[in-house]
C-alpha cells in the first residue's frame, strides 16, 4: 500500500465545481480504447504487468477452504513456468497483487499462501458487502475481525445513502463498483473518478489508488484498463500500490494470450492451470 | 506441450517501462493494387483507366519515407474535356432515371466500398500520412453512411423534391491536403440527385482513383463519376467546358476568391467551401477535461484539415493551460499506419506552412509550447499550442494551420462572441458549458455554420455541414446538401454570357449627368421626393436627380440620384436595424408584412395609376397590385415554418437545423415588373429576418417609392432602405461593398458579371439573373420556394445530451 492519504478539511466546494459532461465523457471512453494498441512483445509485457495488478478474486456464496487454496496458488504461480521462461521473465516473481475473499475465508487464505511460502496480501470485502447496509457497528467489527485473521487490505463498502445525501468519506483507494452490481466497472465512470483522482493529486500531492472490478474478463480489456490508467493518470499509477484490477476469470485469459504469443497456437482449455 | 520460443528478450525490458510499442498495419494490399497499374496511375474516366501519351508525370510519395510509391499523371485540357463529355453523355441518362434506379446504384456502390474497405483505408493513409485509425473507424464508415443516406434521398427525390431537376454535369475540385471523405460529402448529393460528375483532384491523391474505379466496376452508368488527375490551375479549364453547370470548389480561402474572380460572367454557379480553421469556446461552467478533449479532437487527431483558435474564459485560463499541456505530453505522433498513434504526418507542406506561422507568432510576442511523443528525425510537426499572441499582430488574423492550437483569453460571454465573430471566418465552432441557457445563447449568436454544444467534429450525412461568410456559403449533407446540386424545373441551362472586354476598373464607375427634362406632367402627386434610407425621405449626398420618363416620353417625375455615400448610410442603417428585426418572432415579422400588405391594398388605385402611366394597361396594373399584396401576406405566413430538427444515428439528443438570416440583402431590382419584382424579392428576404438595401427598378422606380411611404410609418426605421439613381454605379457601390453579406441582382449581363466578380472580396452569396427575364407573376419564379432558400442561411446546432 501506498502511504496512507492523511486527508484533508473536507471542502464540499470542490464537489460542488466539478463539472462532468456525461456524453463527452462517453464519447472519450469510446475513444480511449480505440486509439491506443499494444502488440506483440509489448503486448505479452503488459500482459504480464497486468497480471501483477491483479487482485484474484472469489467472492461466492459457496466459496471453502480447498477452492480458496486453489486461489491462492494460483496467485502465487499465476502464468505457466515453461511461458514465463521463454520471455525470460521467469525470475520476475511474477504474483498476482493480492487474493481477496470474503472475512470468514481470510484465514484460508493466509494458511494457504503461508504455506505456498509467498507473501501475497490477503484483501478481503468487508462492511456488509455488498450492500453496506448494515450498523455501523458490526461493519466496523466486521473489519476488526477480518484484520486480525490477517487481512492486511480492506475493501470497505461505503454507506451509499451517506454520499446520496451528500456525507462523503475518505480512502486510500477508490473503487469503481462492489463488482456485484448490474453494472459494474465501465469506462466512463471510470474517466470520471480517475480525474478526480488527478486532481485530489494536483491539489494536495496525495496519490489514491484506483480498483476497476467487476466485468473485466478479457486481455484484451485489462490492455485497455491499463492505457486508461495511462493515458489519464501517467505511469507513476502503474503500479499494485496504486492500481488494482478486481476480477476472477480474467488471469486465465492473459494465461492464454500469452501462451498464444509464446507458441503461436491457440491454447486447450487443459493445456493451462485453473484457479 | 512444450513452450517453443520464438520471442524476443525485450519483453523484460518492456514489463519495466511500460512503454508503447509500434503497431503497424500493413499495407501490403495499398502496393498490390498500385501494382495493377504498374505504379502508374492515370485519370480513371467513364468506367475506364485513361492513360494518355505525353503527359508530365508527378511522383506519390509516402510522406514519411519519402519513398516513391508510384507515378501519376499531370492532366492537360483535353483529357479534362474528354471526361466532362463522358459525364455529358451518362447525364442523359442518369438524371432521367426514376431516384429508385439511382438509390440501387448508390447502395452497390456502398457495399463495393465495404468489401475494399481495407485497401482504402490503408491506401488513404498510406498516402496522406494520417493516422490510420481515423480513416479505418470514421472516414471509411462514414463514406458508406454518405452513400447509404443519399440512396434513401434518391429513392424520394420525385416526391419530397417536385418542382427541382438536376442541374447537370457538376466539376468538382478538390485541394491536395483534403481527404477522400470531403470528395464524398459532395459527391454523393450529386450523384443522388441526378447529377453526373466530374472530380478534379490534386495529382499523388490514389484514393479518389481508387473510389472511382470501384463505381466504375459496378458495371452500369460508367460515366457518371470520372476523376482527372491534375494541378488546381486546371480548375478554370474544367469550369469552361460546356455542359459544366456548377464548379463546387473546396480549398484555400484565396484560392476561392481567384477563381470566384475567373469565372465571373461564365453563367455557372459556382460554390466555395473555404479554409479548414475551427473555433472552440471554454467558458468557466465547462467540464474542462472534456473541453481538453474536445481540443484533441479539434487538431491533434487528425480528423480535420485545420488549426483551433481557442477561447479560453479568463477565470479558468491556468486551470485549463495546466489540463492541455498534460494532456499533450500524452500525445503520441507517429507513421500514420501505425494503430496507436494520434496524429501522423502530411508532408512537407503542411509542416513547412506550421512551421512558419510558429515562428511569425514568436516573433510577434507569443509563448509556444510543443509537446508529445514526437519522433526526431522526421517530417513530423509536433502538437503546439500558441498563447500570448497579441490581438492586433498579423498572426492573430490570418488562419491557423494543423496542427496549432491559438489559444487567447477572453472576460465575458458577450466579448467572447465579439471575438469569435470578429473575424472574417464563419466554419465551424464549439461551445463548452455546463449551464444551458448560457450554451444556447451562444451556440445561437456564433455566426458560424456548425456549432457544437459540449463536442466538437461530430459529423453526419443528415446535418448539413457548411459555413458563412469568408468560408464560403456552401452545403454538403442533409437537404441543403442536395438543393446545391438541384435547379428549379424549367430554369434555362447556362449560356456563355462573358463578355470579355468588361472592364471592372471603369464598370458603373461615373455617373452621367442628369438635366432638367421639361415641365412635369400627370395628374397624381409624386410621392415624397429623396432615398428612402434609415426609415425617412431624405436628400441624396449628390444634391442631383433623374428625370423619369413615362410610356409616351413625357417626365412622370424626378428621382433622387444616389451614390456612394448614399449606398454606404443605407447599409449602415440596414445594420442598426437588424438586431432589432432578428429578434422579432417569425409571427411578429409575418403580422408586419401584412399589415403592409393591408397598406398596400389601401392605395391601390395610386399605384394602379402609376404603372398606368408607364405603359401598363389597367386591368393588368390592378393584377399587379394584388399579387404583390398576396406576395406578402404568403411570405408572412412561411416564414412561420422554418428549421427543424434533425435526428441523428449515434447521437442521444437532437440536431437543430436553423435558417437565419443572411444580414444586410442588397437586391438590385429588375426594371420590368417595376412594383411586383420589388415586393417579390422584398418579402422573402424581410420574413427570414433579413434587412434590405433595394435599387429599384431604373425605368420605372416611383411605384416603389410609393410603397415607402407605407414602409415609414409601418417598420422599424432602416429594415427596408431603397436608393435610386444610376443602376450600374449603384450596383457597383453595393457588390464592392465589404460589410453587405449577399447580393440579388436582376439586370443586365454586363451587371451580373460584375456582380460575381466583385462579390470575391468578401465571398457574399450572390444570385444574379445573367440578362435573362424572369416571369415575375408566375408563382414559380416569383415565389418559388428558391427564393426562400436564398433569403436565409442554414446553421447546424448540435445538442447532445446526457446527465
Amino acid at each position: 500500500m501506498a502511504a496512507h492519504n492523511l486527508g484533508t478539511e473536507l471542502d464540499l466546494s470542490w464537489i460542488s465545481k466539478v463539472q462532468v459532461n456525461h456524453p463527452a465523457v462517453l464519447r472519450r471512453a469510446q475513444q480511449v480504447q480505440a486509439r491506443r494498441t499494444v502488440k506483440k512483445e509489448w503486448q505479452a509485457a503488459w500482459l504480464l504487468k497486468a497480471v501483477t495488478f491483479i487482485d484474484l478474486t472469489t467472492l461466492s456464496g459457496d466459496d471453502t477452504s480447498s477452492n480458496v487454496q486453489r486461489l491462492c496458488y494460483k496467485a502465487k504461480y499465476p502464468i505457466r513456468e515453461d511461458l514465463l521462461k521463454a520471455l525470460n521473465m521467469h525470475d520476475k516473481d511474477i504474483t498476482t497483487a493480492a487474493v481477496c475473499v470474503y472475512p470468514a475465508r481470510v484465514c484460508d487464505a493466509v494458511r494457504a499462501l503461508k504455506a505456498a511460502g509467498c507473501n501475497i496480501p490477503v484483501a478481503s470485502v468487508a462492511t456488509g458487502f455488498p450492500a453496506g447496509q448494515t450498523h455501523l457497528k458490526t461493519r466496523l467489527e466486521e473489519i476488526r475481525l477480518a484484520v486480525e485473521d490477517g487481512a492486511t487490505e480492506i475493501d470497505v463498502v461505503i454507506n451509499r445513502s451517506l454520499v446520496l445525501t451528500g456525507q462523503w468519506e475518505g480512502s486510500d483507494f477508490i473503487k469503481t463498483s462492489t463488482g456485484k452490481e448490474t453494472v459494474n466497472a465501465t469506462f466512463p465512470v471510470a474517466i470520471v473518478m480517475l480525474r478526480a483522482i488527478r486532481d485530489f493529486f494536483w491539489k494536495t500531492g496525495n496519490k489514491i489508488g484506483f480498483k476497476p472490478a467487476g466485468g473485466i474478463r478479457s486481455a484484451k480489456d485489462a490492455l485497455a484498463w491499463l492505457s486508461l490508467i495511462k493515458e489519464e493518470l501517467g505511469d507513476e499509477w502503474l503500479k499494485p500500490e496504486l492500481f488494482r484490477i478486481g476480477a476472477s476469470t480474467l488471469l486465465s485469459d492473459i494465461e492464454r494470450q500469452i501462451y498464444h504469443h509464446v507458441t503461436g497456437r491457440y491454447a486447450a482449455y487443459h493445456d493451462l492451470p485453473m484457479s | 506441450m512444450a513452450a517453443a520460443t520464438r520471442t524476443a528478450p525485450r519483453a523484460r525490458e518492456i514489463f519495466t517501462t511500460l512503454e508503447y510499442g509500434p503497431a503497424p498495419e500493413s499495407h501490403a494490399c495499398a502496393l498490390a493494387w498500385l501494382d495493377t497499374q504498374d505504379r502508374h496511375l492515370g485519370h480513371y474516366v467513364n468506367g475506364k483507366w485513361l492513360k494518355p501519351e505525353r503527359r508530365n508525370s508527378v511522383p506519390c510519395q509516402d510522406p514519411i519515407t519519402g519513398e516513391n510509391l508510384a507515378s501519376c499523371l499531370q492532366a492537360q485540357a483535353e483529357d479534362v474535356a474528354a471526361a466532362v463529355e463522358a459525364a455529358r453523355t451518362a447525364l442523359e441518362n442518369w438524371s432521367t432515371l426514376p431516384g429508385a434506379r439511382r438509390a440501387q446504384h448508390l447502395t452497390r456502390l456502398a457495399k463495393m466500398i465495404q468489401k475494399h474497405q481495407r485497401l482504402l483505408w490503408t491506401l488513404e493513409s498510406l498516402v496522406t500520412g494520417r493516422a490510420v485509425r481515423e480513416v479505418r473507424d470514421r472516414d471509411v464508415p462514414l463514406a458508406q453512411q454518405l452513400l447509404q443516406y443519399h440512396a434513401v434521398q434518391a429513392h424520394t427525390q420525385e416526391e419530397a423534391l417536385a418542382g427541382w431537376e438536376p442541374m447537370g454535369v457538376i466539376g468538382l475540385i478538390v485541394p491536395p491536403t483534403f481527404s477522400f471523405l470531403e470528395m464524398m460529402w459532395r459527391i454523393c448529393p450529386a450523384l443522388a440527385v441526378g447529377c453526373t460528375v466530374v472530380v478534379l483532384v490534386p495529382p499523388a491523391s490514389p484514393a479518389p482513383l481508387l473510389l472511382a474505379q470501384l463505381a466504375g466496376e459496378l458495371g452500369s452508368f460508367p460515366g457518371i463519376l470520372n476523376m482527372i488527375s491534375g494541378p488546381t490551375s486546371l480548375g478554370p479549364v474544367l469550369a469552361s467546358q460546356p455542359g459544366v453547370q456548377k464548379v463546387a470548389f473546396c480549398g484555400a480561402v484565396e484560392e476561392g476568391r481567384t477563381l470566384r474572380r475567373t469565372l465571373a460572367g461564365q453563367g455557372l454557379e459556382l460554390s466555395l467551401a473555404l479554409g479548414a480553421e475551427s473555433l472552440l469556446l471554454l467558458t468557466e461552467a465547462a467540464d474542462v477535461d472534456s473541453a481538453v478533449e474536445g481540443v484533441v479532437d479539434a487538431t491533434w487527431s487528425d480528423r480535420s484539415q485545420g488549426g483551433l483558435r481557442l477561447l479560453i474564459q479568463e477565470s479558468v485560463w491556468d486551470e485549463t493551460m495546466t489540463r492541455l499541456q498534460a494532456r499533450m505530453g500524452r500525445l503520441r505522433v507517429g507513421r500514420g499506419l501505425d494503430g496507436a498513434v494520434d496524429m501522423g504526418a502530411r508532408g512537407a507542406a503542411a509542416r513547412d506552412l506550421a512551421q512558419r506561422y510558429v515562428h511569425e507568432a514568436q516573433s510577434q510576442g507569443a509563448q509556444v509550447f510543443q509537446a508529445g511523443d514526437v519522433p526526431s528525425d522526421s517530417p513530423f510537426y509536433p502538437p503546439t499550442l500558441i498563447s500570448d499572441l497579441p490581438p492586433a499582430s498579423p498572426c492573430a488574423q490570418t488562419e491557423v494551420p494543423w496542427p496549432l492550437v491559438v489559444a487567447s483569453p477572453f472576460r465575458t460571454a458577450k466579448e467572447a462572441l465579439a471575438v469569435a465573430n470578429g473575424t472574417p471566418r464563419g466554419g465551424s465552432a464549439s461551445v463548452w458549458s455546463e449551464r444551458l441557457g448560457q450554451a444556447l445563447e451562444l451556440g445561437y449568436r456564433l455566426r458560424m455554420g456548425i456549432v457544437w454544444i459540449n463536442a466538437h467534429g461530430l459529423r453526419d450525412p443528415a446535418v448539413p455541414t457548411g459555413g458563412c461568410k469568408e468560408s464560403g456559403s456552401s452545403w454538403h449533407g442533409g437537404p441543403d446538401g442536395l438543393y446545391e446540386y438541384l435547379r428549379p424545373s424549367g430554369t434555362p441551362a447556362r449560356q456563355p454570357s462573358l463578355s470579355e472586354n468588361l472592364n471592372y476598373d471603369t464598370f458603373g464607375l461615373a455617373v452621367p449627368s442628369t438635366l432638367p427634362a421639361g415641365p412635369e406632367t400627370g395628374p397624381s402627386s409624386a410621392p415624397p421626393y429623396g432615398l428612402f434610407v434609415g426609415g425617412r425621405f431624405q436628400a441624396p449626398g449628390a444634391r442631383s436627380s433623374r428625370p423619369i420618363q413615362d410610356s409616351h416620353g413625357n417626365l412622370h417625375g424626378y428621382v433622387a440620384e444616389g451614390g456612394a455615400k448614399d449606398i454606404r448610410g443605407a447599409v449602415e442603417a440596414a445594420h442598426q436595424a437588424a438586431p432589432g428585426w432578428v429578434g422579432q418572432s417569425p409571427g411578429a415579422r409575418a403580422a408586419l408584412l401584412g399589415a403592409l400588405a393591408a397598406a398596400l391594398e389601401r392605395r391601390e388605385s395610386a399605384l394602379a395609376a402609376r404603372l398606368e402611366r408607364h405603359g401598363v394597361e389597367l386591368k393588368v396594373a390592378k393584377a399587379e397590385v394584388e399579387l404583390s399584396v398576396r406576395r406578402l401576406r404568403a411570405w408572412g405566413a412561411r416564414a412561420q415554418a422554418q428549421g427543424h430538427t434533425l435526428q441523428v444515428a449515434e447521437l442521444r439528443g437532437p440536431v437543430l437545423r436553423l435558417r437565419e438570416p443572411l444580414g444586410v440583402l442588397a437586391i438590385v431590382c429588375p426594371d420590368e415588373w417595376p412594383l411586383l419584382a420589388f415586393v417579390s424579392l422584398l418579402a422573402p428576404a424581410l420574413a427570414h429576418g433579413n434587412t434590405v438595401v433595394l435599387v429599384p427598378s431604373g425605368t420605372c422606380p416611383i411605384p416603389a417609392l410609393e410603397v415607402c411611404q407605407d414602409v415609414a410609418t409601418l417598420l422599424p426605421a432602416g429594415l427596408v432602405n431603397v436608393v435610386t439613381g444610376d443602376r450600374d454605379h449603384l450596383t457597383r457601390c453595393l457588390a464592392l461593398h465589404q460589410d453587405v453579406q449577399a447580393l440579388w441582382y436582376f439586370g443586365s449581363v454586363q451587371g451580373s458579371q460584375f456582380v460575381e466578380w466583385a462579390s470575391a472580396g468578401n465571398l457574399k452569396p450572390v444570385w444574379v439573373n445573367r440578362g435573362l427575364p424572369r416571369a415575375w407573376d408566375q408563382d414559380a419564379e416569383g415565389a418559388g420556394p428558391e427564393l426562400g432558400l436564398r433569403a436565409a442561411q442554414t446553421k447546424a446546432l448540435w445538442l447532445p445530451m446526457g446527465d
